[in-house]
C-alpha cells in the first residue's frame, strides 16, 4: 500500500501551472486533470488525533482517517460533512474501531475548512508505469464570514510500493534541481493556525512555575491564569453540551482555582477574595449534579455492556430515566451558566489575576515574599494533615471521613502540580504517583456511593414504568455489585494509604518542603 | 484478515486473468486494500499492470519462505491495488512445492504475513490440476471459476466440485460464472439455461465475449479505465457486486 508521503512548499511566485511545467521539464510525468476538493479537518477539543499523529477529514462524501503524511488508513461514507462526530455514533466498522479508543468520550468537531485546486500527476518509467505520484495543491482557507485566505501551495510526493529508486530520484529533483523546501507544518496545522486556533488543540494541563524567588502574588496569578483560560475555553462547549469532557475540564479548572484561593489566600486582598471564593463555590455547585449523572451514565454503559444481553436490555428503562434526569439538570445548569452572574465571575476573576501584582500590599501578607516559601509551608502542612486524617480512619469511620481525606488529597495534588517546577522531579513525580493511587481508590469509593444512592432514589419511579419490574431486578443486581465494589475499594484505601504515609515518605516531605 | 479469492479453471483461455485484474481493480476502487498475485508464469496480469515479470530469488525461494514477500510487492497505477508479480520460474512451481514440506500449505504461508495489510488478495492461477492448484485450494476462501458455456462445461464444474470436496480440509467456496458469452450463439443460450437449472447456485452475472476485453492487452489497462461505460466494464461491476454480496452473506 501507499507509504509515507513527503510535502514540499512551492516558493512565492510559483503557481501550480508553473510548477507543472517545471516538473515536466525534469521528469517524465503524465499530467492529470485539475479538480476541486472541499475538505474539512476534524479533531477533538484537546487535539487527541493530532497527538497520535492522525488526521480525520471529510472530503468527497467520505470521512477519512489518515496519518500525518496523508496516507489513508480507514474511511467511511458520509455524504454531508457532519457538524460533530462522536466515534460511538458511527456505524460499526474499521473507522469506528480505530477512532473510539482514541477519542471517546470526546466529540470531534470541524477545525478548519479548506478548498483546494488539486492536480494529480504521475511519474512514469519506460513502460509508462506509475512509479511515483505527485499531487499539486493550491489550498484556500474558508473562514467564517466568507473569509478566504490562500495558504501555502504544496507538492505532495507519494511513493509507489516497490519503486524506491524512482522516489529517491524525484526527491532529489525537487530538492536539488527545483530548490523546493520540505513543508515545516502540515496543511491541517497551517489551516488551523490561520483560523486563530492552536493546531494541537486546547490542553487543560497546568504549566508549572519554576522560579522559587518569584514574587508570590505574581507567581500565583500566573499559575491561576491557566485554569482561568481553561474555564473560558471550555465554557462554550459546556453550554453547547458537545461532550461530557468540556464540563469535566471546566469543573477541574474551577476546583484548581478554589484550591489555590484557599491555600494561598494571603497573597490576595481579603475582600475580593471572599467574594470570589463564594462565587466559585456556587459555580462548582451548579455544575455538580450534571457531572455526577455523566459519570453515572458512563459507568452504566460500561457495566451494561459487560453484562449479558438480557440484563443489558433490562437496564434500558433505567438508562432512559437517567437521561431524562440529566436533561432536566442540564437545563437548570445551563440557566445558571448563561446568567450574568456566571460571566461576571469569570470576567472579574481574570481581571483580578491580571492586576494582582500591581494591587496595594495592604492586607496581603505573603504577596511579596518569594513563592517558594508559602508553597513549602502549605505542601508540608496539607501533607501532614492528610497523614493525620488517614491514620484516624478505621473500620468504624463514616464514609465522610474518606471523602474529607479525598478532598484534602486534591488540595495537595494541585499544589504539587501548580508548583512542580520548584522541586526536584524525582521527589514530586513519585509523590504524585502515590497520591494518585490513593485518590483513584477514594474517588471510586465515592463515585460508587453516589451512584448507589442515585439508583435507590430512582427505584420507585422505575417500578411504575413499562419494563419496570425487570429493570428493578437488573438494578438490584447493579446496586449489589456497586456495594461489593464499594467495600473492596474501602479495603484498598488502607493499602494505598500506607506507602503515601510511610516514614520514608514523611522524611522526604520534611526535607523537600522545609 | 484478508479474503483470498482465486480465479481458477482447469482449462486455459476462459477469462481468468481478465476476471482477476478487473475484479481486483474494482475491489481497490471501492477502497479495499487489494493485492493481486500473478501465479501464472506467462505473466499476463503482470504485463497488463506494466510491471516487470521478475521476482527476486524466483518462485522457489518464495514458496520456501526464504524471501520477504513484502519486498517483492509492486504498487500498480491504481491506488489501493498492489501486485505480486509473475516470474518465469513459476513454471517450475510444482517442483518447488513438491520438494517442500507440506507443499499444499505453502501458498497460504507466503500470504500469512500480509493478512492484516490487505482486505482482498486475488490469485490469478495457471490452468491445471497440480500441486499449485491444490495449494491454491488451501489458501483461497473462494474460487472464482469462469466457465464458457459449452457442452462439457457442466461436467468440468462437477469434476472441480468433487476435487474440492475430496482434497481440501476446508474447501473454498465455489463461485462460478459464465464467461466469454456470445449472446448470438444458440448453443451458449441453451447451455446457460440448462446449467442454471442444474446448478442454481451459479452466479447471475455474465461476462460477455467483448472486444473491449480483448483490447486490454493493447491498452495495458483494465476495462473500467479505458472503456468505463462499455458493456464489459458494467459486466465486471455486476460480477464484483454479486461476489461481494455472496461473500458477505456467507453463501457458497
Amino acid at each position: 500500500m501507499a507509504r509515507e508521503g513527503i510535502q514540499y512548499v512551492l516558493p512565492e511566485g510559483l503557481d501550480a501551472e508553473g510548477a507543472v511545467e517545471l516538473l515536466a521539464a525534469h521528469l517524465d510525468v503524465e499530467r492529470g486533470r485539475a479538480r476541486s476538493v472541499d475538505r474539512r479537518f476534524y479533531d477533538t477539543f484537546d487535539g487527541r488525533l493530532r497527538s497520535e499523529e492522525l488526521t480525520l477529514t471529510h472530503e468527497d462524501g467520505q470521512l477519512v482517517l489518515a496519518d500525518v503524511t496523508g496516507r489513508a488508513l480507514n474511511a467511511a461514507k458520509q455524504p454531508a460533512p457532519p457538524r460533530r462526530v462522536l466515534a460511538s455514533d458511527l456505524a460499526p466498522g474499521p473507522l469506528r474501531d480505530a477512532l473510539e479508543p482514541i477519542t471517546s468520550p470526546r466529540v470531534l468537531t470541524p477545525l478548519a475548512r479548506v478548498r483546494s485546486r488539486v492536480r494529480a500527476m504521475r511519474v512514469l518509467d519506460e513502460e509508462a508505469k506509475t512509479v511515483v505520484r505527485v499531487i499539486l495543491e493550491e489550498p484556500v482557507l474558508e473562514g467564517p464570514g466568507e473569509v478566504r485566505m490562500p495558504l501555502d501551495r504544496r507538492v505532495l510526493v507519494l511513493p509507489v510500493r516497490g519503486y524506491d529508486k524512482a522516489m529517491a530520484h524525484v526527491r532529489q529533483t525537487l530538492r536539488g534541481e527545483l530548490g523546493l523546501a520540505e513543508a515545516a507544518v502540515s496543511l491541517q496545522d497551517e489551516a488551523v493556525a490561520a483560523t486563530g486556533r492552536s493546531p494541537g488543540g486546547t490542553s487543560s494541563k497546568l504549566e508549572p512555575r519554576h522560579e522559587r524567588g518569584e514574587r508570590a502574588d505574581r507567581a500565583t496569578a500566573a499559575a491561576l491564569a491557566g485554569p482561568s483560560a481553561t474555564m473560558w475555553a471550555t465554557f462554550p462547549g459546556t453550554l453547547a453540551d458537545l461532550d461530557t469532557e468540556f464540563l469535566h475540564d471546566f469543573r477541574v479548572a474551577v476546583r484548581r482555582t478554589r484550591s489555590l484561593q484557599r491555600q494561598l489566600a494571603p497573597v490576595f486582598p481579603p475582600e475580593p477574595l471572599a467574594h470570589f471564593r463564594a462565587e466559585f463555590k456556587w459555580l462548582q455547585q451548579v455544575t455538580g449534579e450534571v457531572r455526577d449523572l455523566d459519570v453515572h451514565q458512563a459507568e452504566l454503559s460500561r457495566s451494561g455492556s459487560a453484562a449479558d444481553g438480557d440484563r443489558s436490555a433490562d437496564l434500558e428503562p433505567l438508562r432512559e430515566m437517567l437521561a431524562a434526569r440529566r436533561r432536566t439538570e442540564f437545563r437548570r445548569m445551563s440557566r445558571a451558566l448563561r446568567s450574568m452572574r456566571a460571566t461576571e465571575i469569570l470576567d472579574g476573576w481574570s481581571t483580578l489575576l491580571e492586576t494582582l501584582p500591581a494591587l496595594p500590599p495592604e492586607g496581603r501578607l505573603d504577596a511579596s515574599e518569594p513563592i517558594g516559601d508559602p508553597v513549602d509551608r502549605r505542601i508540608r502542612k496539607v501533607y501532614r494533615r492528610m497523614v493525620r486524617m488517614g491514620k484516624a480512619i478505621d473500620d468504624s469511620s463514616p464514609p465522610e471521613a474518606l471523602h474529607d481525606l479525598r478532598k484534602k488529597g486534591k488540595e495537595l495534588r494541585y499544589l504539587l502540580e501548580f508548583f512542580a517546577g520548584l522541586y526536584p522531579e524525582d521527589v514530586v513525580k513519585p509523590m504524585v504517583r502515590k497520591l494518585k493511587g490513593l485518590q483513584d481508590v477514594l474517588g471510586r469509593y465515592q463515585d460508587q456511593e453516589v451512584q448507589a444512592a442515585t439508583l435507590r432514589t430512582l427505584g420507585e419511579d422505575l417500578g411504575a414504568r413499562k419494563g419496570g419490574p425487570a429493570a428493578l431486578m437488573a438494578m438490584g443486581l447493579l446496586v449489589e455489585s456497586l456495594e461489593g465494589d464499594h467495600r473492596a475499594a474501602r479495603m484498598e484505601c488502607a493499602e494505598r494509604f500506607a506507602p503515601f504515609a510511610a516514614k520514608a515518605q514523611r522524611k522526604v516531605v520534611d526535607r523537600t518542603f522545609p | 484478515m484478508s479474503v483470498v479469492l482465486a480465479t481458477y479453471n482447469i482449462k486455459g483461455g476462459v477469462g481468468k486473468t481478465s476476471a482477476a485484474v478487473n475484479l481486483a481493480y474494482l475491489s481497490a476502487r471501492g477502497g479495499a486494500r487489494t493485492l493481486l498475485w500473478d501465479l501464472d508464469p506467462q505473466g499476463a496480469s503482470t504485463y497488463l499492470f506494466r510491471v516487470k515479470p521478475k521476482v527476486k530469488g524466483g518462485g522457489r525461494k518464495l514458496v520456501r519462505g526464504k524471501s520477504d514477500v513484502g519486498d517483492l510487492i509492486k504498487g500498480t497505477d491504481h491506488e489501493w491495488l498492489d501486485l505480486l508479480p509473475a516470474d518465469f520460474s513459476y513454471r517450475h512451481m510444482d517442483l518447488a512445492l513438491d520438494s517442500a514440506k507440506r507443499p499444499t500449505r505453502r501458498l497460504a504461508r507466503v500470504l500469512a504475513p500480509l493478512a492484516d495489510e490487505y482486505d482482498y488478495v486475488f490469485l490469478d492461477c495457471p490452468p491445471s490440476i497440480s500441486l499449485v492448484s491444490e495449494s491454491v485450494f488451501e489458501a483461497a476462501d473462494a474460487l472464482l471459476v469462469p466457465i464458457i458455456p459449452a457442452t462439457l462445461s457442466s461436467r468440468t464444474l462437477e469434476q472441480l466440485a468433487r476435487v474440492l470436496a475430496g482434497e481440501a480440509e476446508n474447501p473454498p467456496r465455489l463461485l462460478a460464472f459464465f464467461s466469454m458469452v456470445d449472446a448470438r450463439k444458440r448453443l451458449h443460450k441453451e447451455v446457460m439455461e440448462r446449467m442454471a437449472l442444474e446448478h442454481p447456485w451459479l452466479l447471475r452475472a455474465v461476462i460477455p465475449a467483448a472486444s473491449d476485453i480483448e483490447r486490454m492487452g493493447a491498452h495495458r489497462n483494465v476495462v473500467a479505465e479505458f472503456a468505463p461505460r462499455s458493456r464489459a466494464a458494467r459486466a465486471y461491476e455486476e460480477l464484483w457486486r454479486e461476489v461481494s454480496d455472496r461473500l458477505a452473506a456467507g453463501e457458497g
